[in-house]
């Protein structure tokens, strides 16, 4: 059936976040928890469906399972559509040849097939590893003012942390000259976030010439968008102001766990102009018994507290049980912790038990010494674990 | 399990005695426990026992239950074969007077058209106002394995049980009911109360409609109360915790149990076989700031709390300000308490506003309310 969309989303969700180590060795890292009750792939779809795009690929590759079962139909976002919506596109056998994605670029090439049954006038590329909000529609807007045929958005990073970036240099109009990936010595500020707007017909001849290029290593930052740029092609950028984060270590993810708390917090979830959707279930009401203490932190449902928390984030149905502290930390779903039990500066992830009288984690440890238990742990009573 | 079975929920036949809290809603969809509204035991209880083909009698403000149900998908029930139904009460063109049902028999008459399509072996039928999470599943067997011809969910009352709306009381001796009467409060004779959750084949419904068309009743507790003696009725013992909402009051002093009851709590919202599902609304997490306390409480989703709230349940989106104390108080979403407030035995409906340092206090016997949308 014909369905014109003007524009569709490929989100390449197939990263395996290897720097989040035991956080990302069962999970794709877009599934990866963030913020109480929401996963971090739920950034990009909230932004899609927020920004009027309601045809989105999520291509996924590494440990899908739980990323799968999480997207769903795409509901929690409105993406169940009966035109367009919410498809997840796994990398496939085809007549000829098969393969894994080989990089960014590879693919979405494997999937131009699904990007023309919508015949769309243009393309959104977006990574399923960034905390932000964004309104991709006013991105499309600027991408339409100035003629280009890809417009990369940026962001404002530190200068120090630039060469861990793909670095636009642009000209005063925003007209992008010179694209470095992870340059040595940065000659501006200007990150790619890896948010791409192609028109349709550059972005697959670009992905075509590509594939045939042998010697490509099929990604967009490294390949596609210096290639455009050789052969002269009209590309600007798109400047974004606002919070970005890349949680791809987990000191950046504690950190951005910790954005969200505090009574400012620099990034507020709670804001009905721009919701942040994510897979709801029905859990109980949080619960918080006599003697519970809580401060500048975020609770999420079906908790049960009976001990102290104070600037963590608490994620659905934990049990912090009586004479029980946790302290500057992150604990991911369904984890229980014992009476008498301390935790700090860590991340607990899901269906962990940390037993009785058990500490983990340095008190004000520097956040580059987070400690991580891995899903499904048990903390025998009474050990001591410090990263 | 190879049982087939239909759910009808009754969502509003005592409106009247729950009046401030029915003023814009049916029973059904009073906000109950922190983040429920009490049709949502009932459904859960269905879904929970893999019943999915749902009817929810509706007569008067049913608006409120209607978006709250929406497609049903929050509890499974957007479905293609069964699925979730409103009956709600129609006008034609010809007839100007309204068929509003305001009783159990009216209401199943009215639907019979519906029923006589039931291909289900069972009719489980439900009422809004007892709230409890029971394993339905468990009572349609005994209810097979008795081969009863109706099986009636019970529960234990105690002396001091009174309700604003006579109930049906019964004995049974053995399970076999012995005797059924109508009472506001506890009796000797008849110590246990109907939950008003009978189960019976879809077949005998039919026929009790045959009689009740034929002799023109219009009460199915009358109808009980004229068959017991010469059928097969029998008990089903529910001992777990029942909150039975017959009037404010019962209301305030349910949702504090809730709070006060560790026994409450694990029965109605703890069972992991068996979770109590509702519409769900993507809310943020309730954030706790460097002023926050909170002592034996409930807290649903999106609240944030910057003063101290001790023995009460907020519902979604409640903001409670800095150096306010919310106190043995029930305050409905989007409730404002704004900073040096102070509320004590409160019930305060949706989105009410309550003003800097005022201070608003009821007591046990006397909770004060306070209405929808208003500004105090």
């Amino acid at each position: 059936m014909y369905c014109k969309k003007e524009c569709i989303a490929m989100l390449l969700a197939g990263g395996q976040g290897s720097r989040l180590y035991d956080l990302t060795k069962q999970t794709a890292k877009p599934a990866v928890s963030f913020g109480g009750k929401y996963k971090i792939i739920d950034f990009p779809l909230s932004n899609c469906i927020n920004s009027g795009i309601d045809t989105v690929g999520v291509l996924t590759q590494y440990q899908p399972l739980a990323l799968n079962e999480y997207i769903g139909n795409g509901e929690p976002w409105d993406l169940d559509r009966t035109r367009g919506g919410l498809s997840v596109l796994p990398p496939y056998q085809g007549n000829k040849n098969s393969d894994w994605y080989k990089g960014t670029a590879n693919a979405i090439y494997q999937n131009i097939n699904f990007i023309k049954q919508f015949n769309p006038d243009y393309v959104l590329i977006l990574s399923g590893d960034h905390i932000y909000k964004m309104d991709y529609s006013k991105m499309l807007e600027t991408h339409k003012e100035t003629g280009a045929v890809c417009t990369v958005a940026t962001i404002t990073v530190p200068i120090e942390e630039a060469s861990r970036f793909g670095i636009c240099n642009t000209n005063e109009d925003g007209r992008i000259y010179e694209f470095e990936e992870k340059p040595k010595v940065p000659k501006n500020n200007q990150a790619s976030m890896g948010i791409y707007i192609f028109n349709t017909d550059t972005l697959i001849e670009y992905l075509e010439t590509d594939e045939a290029d042998e010697k490509s290593s099929n990604d967009f930052g490294k390949n596609i968008i210096p290639n455009l740029l050789n052969n002269g092609e009209k590309l600007y950028s798109y400047r974004f102001s606002g919070y970005w984060k890349d949680v791809g270590t987990i000191s950046s993810l504690w950190e951005s766990n910790m954005d969200l708390i505090g009574d400012n917090p620099v990034l507020n979830l709670a804001d009905d102009d721009f919701k942040i959707f994510s897979r709801n279930f029905a859990r109980a009401p949080q619960y918080h018994g006599e003697k519970s203490r809580v401060i500048n932190s975020l609770i999420s449902e079906g908790c049960q507290i009976y001990g102290t928390v104070e600037n963590s984030v608490i994620s659905g149905g934990v049990i912090i049980e009586d004479g029980a502290v946790v302290k500057d930390s992150v604990i991911m779903d369904d984890v229980i912790i014992k009476s008498g039990a301390k935790v700090y500066m860590s991340i607990i992830d899901s269906d962990s038990i940390i037993g009785e009288g058990a500490i983990v984690g340095k008190e004000n440890a520097d956040k580059s010494n987070i400690t991580v238990i891995a899903k499904y742990s048990e903390i025998e009573k009474n050990s001591v674990i410090v990263k | 399990m190879a049982f087939s079975a239909v759910g009808i929920i009754f969502s509003s036949l005592n409106d009247g005695t729950l009046s401030r809290l029915t003023n814009d809603r049916t029973v059904a969809a009073i906000p109950f426990a922190c983040r429920y509204r009490l049709v949502d035991f009932c459904l859960s209880n269905l879904v929970n026992a893999n019943i999915s083909n749902i009817h929810i009698v509706a007569n008067y403000n049913y608006r409120s239950l209607i978006e709250h149900i929406g497609s049903g998908k929050d509890w499974d029930l957007a479905r293609r074969t069964g699925g979730i139904k409103v009956i709600s009460p129609f006008q034609t063109a010809t007839s100007s007077s309204l068929k509003v049902f305001s009783r159990h028999m009216e209401a199943l008459k009215s639907m019979r058209d519906y029923i006589d399509e039931f291909k289900e072996d069972y009719v489980v039928l439900m009422d809004s106002d007892h709230v409890l999470n029971i394993d339905i599943t468990d009572v349609i067997a005994e209810h097979e394995k008795s081969g009863a011809s109706v099986t009636m969910v019970t529960h234990p009352i105690s002396k001091e049980y009174t309700s604003k709306v006579p109930r049906m009381m019964i004995s049974a001796d053995d399970g076999r009911i012995k005797d059924i009467s109508m009472s506001k409060t506890y009796t000797q004779s008849n110590p246990e109360m109907s939950l008003n959750i009978f189960v019976m084949s879809t077949s005998y419904l039919q026929i009790m409609l045959d009689q009740a068309e034929a002799k023109s009743l219009n009460s199915l507790t009358g109808y009980f109360a004229m068959h017991f003696d010469r059928s097969n009725y029998r008990t089903y013992k529910y001992e777990g915790y029942v909150a039975s909402v017959s009037s404010f009051l019962d209301y305030y002093r349910c949702s504090m149990e809730l709070v006060n009851n560790k026994e409450a709590r694990a029965s109605l919202l703890w069972k992991k076989e068996f979770p109590i599902f509702t519409r769900v609304h993507n809310s943020a997490p309730v954030s706790h700031t460097s002023t926050a306390k909170i002592e034996n409480s409930m807290l649903a989703d999106e609240c944030v709390i910057e003063g101290t709230v001790i023995n009460s349940v907020l519902f979604r989106g409640v903001h409670v300000g800095k150096g306010a104390v919310v106190k043995d108080s029930v305050l409905f979403h989007g409730t404002y308490v704004a900073d040096n407030a102070e509320l004590n035995c409160m019930v305060t409906d949706k989105d009410v506003m309550i003003s800097d340092g005022v201070k608003l206090s009821g007591n046990p016997n006397m909770p004060f309310y306070v209405q929808k949308n208003r500004k105090v």
